[in-house]
């Protein structure tokens, strides 16, 4: 995929305390591709997505954004959400902070097209799907131009898996970014542009699916 | 700003979709006020004491040929209530408690008393216990009215001996009825022999007549030297600028800020975890709203809140004051004065429970640090000013004594403007350090 990357990490590196859980770091996104960020649980993909995202300030290194700056979108790995409010509410919320220009019917799109209940239900009675329903919506909100989702296929059904990748593969084509971590590769085989595989919070592979599937096979299989 | 206005309407709902937490909010202030009232309802209320009356005082009694009524004497100056009662039941309602200490009139007391020649003892028996200091302080109040009463009448009846001698005529001296010719009607005799034509009548007569105009002269001071000799310091109370003292005054000032400060303290840290909790935390600070933004907002909420609870407070009471007909109770028209006074306490205890809440992390954790830190704080503001190092260190450093001060200042300074003045101006200062230390600290909760 060529372009100028509309989201990179120049040597981005976090550390808690002595404990580094992600070593400096680089990686770029450009529009419409879609990259796999794999590894085993703790490698540091979530930290390098919420660095990205601006949720955590990076202890060294620094993220760069394309000029105009894209709209960011993140989905962590856990639902980010008002559990007093219902979905609706959380969705309207989060559409009036970031200034969205009709923040009513953009919450109201996002709740039919995440195929949420309209009703009062607080978000914390909400079954765990659509808790991360809910959590992906917040994400999406604004029609962003980079994606980053943190495992966003947890708590998912099958069908809703399905239904998510066929929205992502959209958005792609629309140009936007996306990056996705995981730790299930074969999920995004299919799907991905490329693939970064993370572990102990360093860059061990990345190159295209195939390529780093068969590596990895490899080395599995020695 | 228009975020923080956003987040302020959300937390408002959280705290609104919470009956429990609504309840806790208003229940809290009234049962704290409730609390307050019985204190000082209880503290107005004069302690019941047992009056053994062995010398069966009669409704009145003659002093110096002035009736004096002996028991509405008693009734007006009583600084407690007395229950005429048995030796017996006296006895056994001391060692009960039923009364707080048992006064005995012993049997020659009306006899000395009208004798104006040797003081009557009364005989104070109190419990054991901190109450009994404080019925003898009590009956020493009342005696030293009684006694002042009395000292006026005995003053008054001496003075009718000395007027009697000086202007002559029929009257009592004690028991006895005389009839004196007075020192002006003797001086006025002596005079008239002293203009005698025989000399050995002359002489002495003009002798005598000087001696007795120096008698009459010494004898028309006799009126100031009785009144100074029986009062030789006299307390005369003017009400000037200053703070109407109430024990209620007190009481309700340091309720107030002891409720303010762990409502505030605790909502504060819920508050600033909360966001934590819910992992809204990391959307927010992505550029939604600044780090800063969200700690004034919080401290905003705690100020709203406090302000009200303290409303509450405040005016469950002013009614439990004004139904118990409490001595001191609250000047209503000083509430404006004095929530205005106290938003800015609860905005302070609320930059220090969101920095709790910032150092805790853990909503449970931020909870056990506010309680752990508000209680010393509050404890460092209830010890008097200079009592310790240490305490006027921490009281310095605390929110709790400026807003004592404030509240007590708001509710019964006569002019409480400088001092309100001083205490906000003191509690914005620590806002400001507490809540920029926060924003420091904030992004603890980020990890």
């Amino acid at each position: 995929m060529s372009g100028t990357p509309v989201l990179a990490a120049r040597g981005v590196e976090r550390r808690f305390g002595r404990r580094a859980a992600l070593l400096p770091t680089d990686l770029e996104l450009r529009p419409g591709e879609l990259v796999a960020l794999v590894g085993p649980n703790g490698a540091g993909k979530s930290t390098l997505l919420a660095v990205l995202a601006g949720a955590l300030p990076p202890s060294g290194g620094r993220v760069e954004r394309a000029e105009p700056p894209p709209l960011v979108g993140w989905v962590p790995q856990r639902p980010a959400l008002y559990g007093h409010l219902s979905a609706l509410e959380n969705l309207l919320l989060f559409a009036r902070l970031q200034s969205l220009e009709e923040p009513a019917s953009a919450a109201e799109g996002m709740l039919e097209l995440m195929g949420l209940p309209a009703g009062s239900q607080p978000a914390a009675e909400l079954s765990v799907g659509n808790q991360q329903r809910l959590n992906l919506g917040l994400g999406l909100l604004g029609d962003p131009g980079v994606l980053l989702l943190d495992e966003p296929t947890a708590s998912l059904d099958p069908p809703q898996r399905r239904r998510l990748w066929e929205s992502l593969s959209e958005r792609r084509k629309s140009g936007c970014a996306v990056l996705v971590a995981t730790h299930v590769l074969e999920e995004v085989m299919g799907l991905a542009s490329r693939v970064v595989v993370l572990v102990e919070g360093r860059v061990v592979r990345a190159g295209r699916p195939g390529e780093v599937a068969a590596e990895m096979g490899e080395l599995g299989a020695s | 700003m228009r975020a923080a206005r956003l987040l302020l309407g959300n937390d408002t709902r959280r705290l609104l979709r919470s009956p429990l937490l609504v309840a806790g909010l208003v229940l809290y202030p009234l049962v704290i006020a409730l609390l307050v009232g019985l204190v000082v309802r209880y503290a107005g209320e004069r302690p019941r004491v047992g009056l053994v009356d062995r010398a069966a005082l009669p409704r009145t009694i003659v002093i110096g040929e002035r009736p004096f009524d002996l028991k509405r004497l008693f009734e007006e100056a009583a600084e407690v209530e007395l229950v005429r009662m048995s030796e017996e039941r006296a006895t056994r309602d001391l060692e009960t408690g039923r009364v707080l200490a048992v006064l005995t009139i012993p049997k020659d007391f009306s006899v000395k008393l009208r004798r104006l020649s040797e003081s009557p003892r009364i005989v104070l028996e109190t419990g054991e216990g901190a109450l009994g200091s404080r019925v003898a302080e009590k009956i020493r109040a009342l005696v030293y009215a009684v006694n002042l009463k009395l000292q006026r009448a005995y003053i008054e009846a001496n003075l009718g001996y000395v007027d009697l001698l000086r202007r002559g005529g029929t009257g009592k001296i004690g028991r006895e009825r005389l009839t004196v010719i007075g020192l002006r009607q003797a001086r006025e005799e002596l005079e008239a022999l002293a203009r005698s034509s025989d000399p050995d009548v002359a002489e002495p007569a003009r002798e005598l007549a000087a001696f007795i105009r120096q008698v009459e002269g010494a004898v028309n001071q006799v009126d100031d030297f009785l009144r100074a000799t029986a009062n030789p310091i006299e307390l005369r109370t003017e009400a000037q600028a200053g703070r109407t003292w109430a024990l209620s005054a007190q009481v309700q000032a340091y309720a107030l800020a002891l409720a303010l400060a762990f409502v505030a303290l605790l909502l504060g840290a819920a508050a600033i975890t909360a966001e934590r909790e819910e992992r809204t935390l990391g959307r927010l600070v992505r550029g939604l709203v600044s780090l800063g933004g969200l700690v004034a907002e919080k401290v905003v909420l705690v100020a709203a809140v406090g302000t009200l609870v303290a409303a509450v407070l405040s005016l469950g009471f002013g009614l439990v004051v004004e139904t118990a007909d409490v001595t001191g109770g609250q000047p209503w028209e000083r509430l404006p004065l004095l929530l205005a006074g106290l938003a800015f306490g609860a905005a302070c205890f609320g930059a220090l429970g969101v920095l709790a809440g910032t150092l805790a992390r853990d909503a449970g954790a931020a909870m056990l640090l506010a309680l752990l830190v508000g209680l010393p704080l509050a404890l460092a503001g209830i010890v008097p000013e200079g009592a310790s190092a240490m305490t006027d260190w921490l009281r310095g450093l605390a929110p709790f004594a400026s807003v004592v001060e404030l509240a007590s200042a708001a509710l019964y300074d006569r002019d409480p403007w400088a001092a309100v003045g001083q205490e906000i101006v003191r509690l914005l200062v620590l806002t400001l350090v507490f809540a920029s230390l926060a924003r420091l600290t904030v992004r603890r909760l980020l990890t």
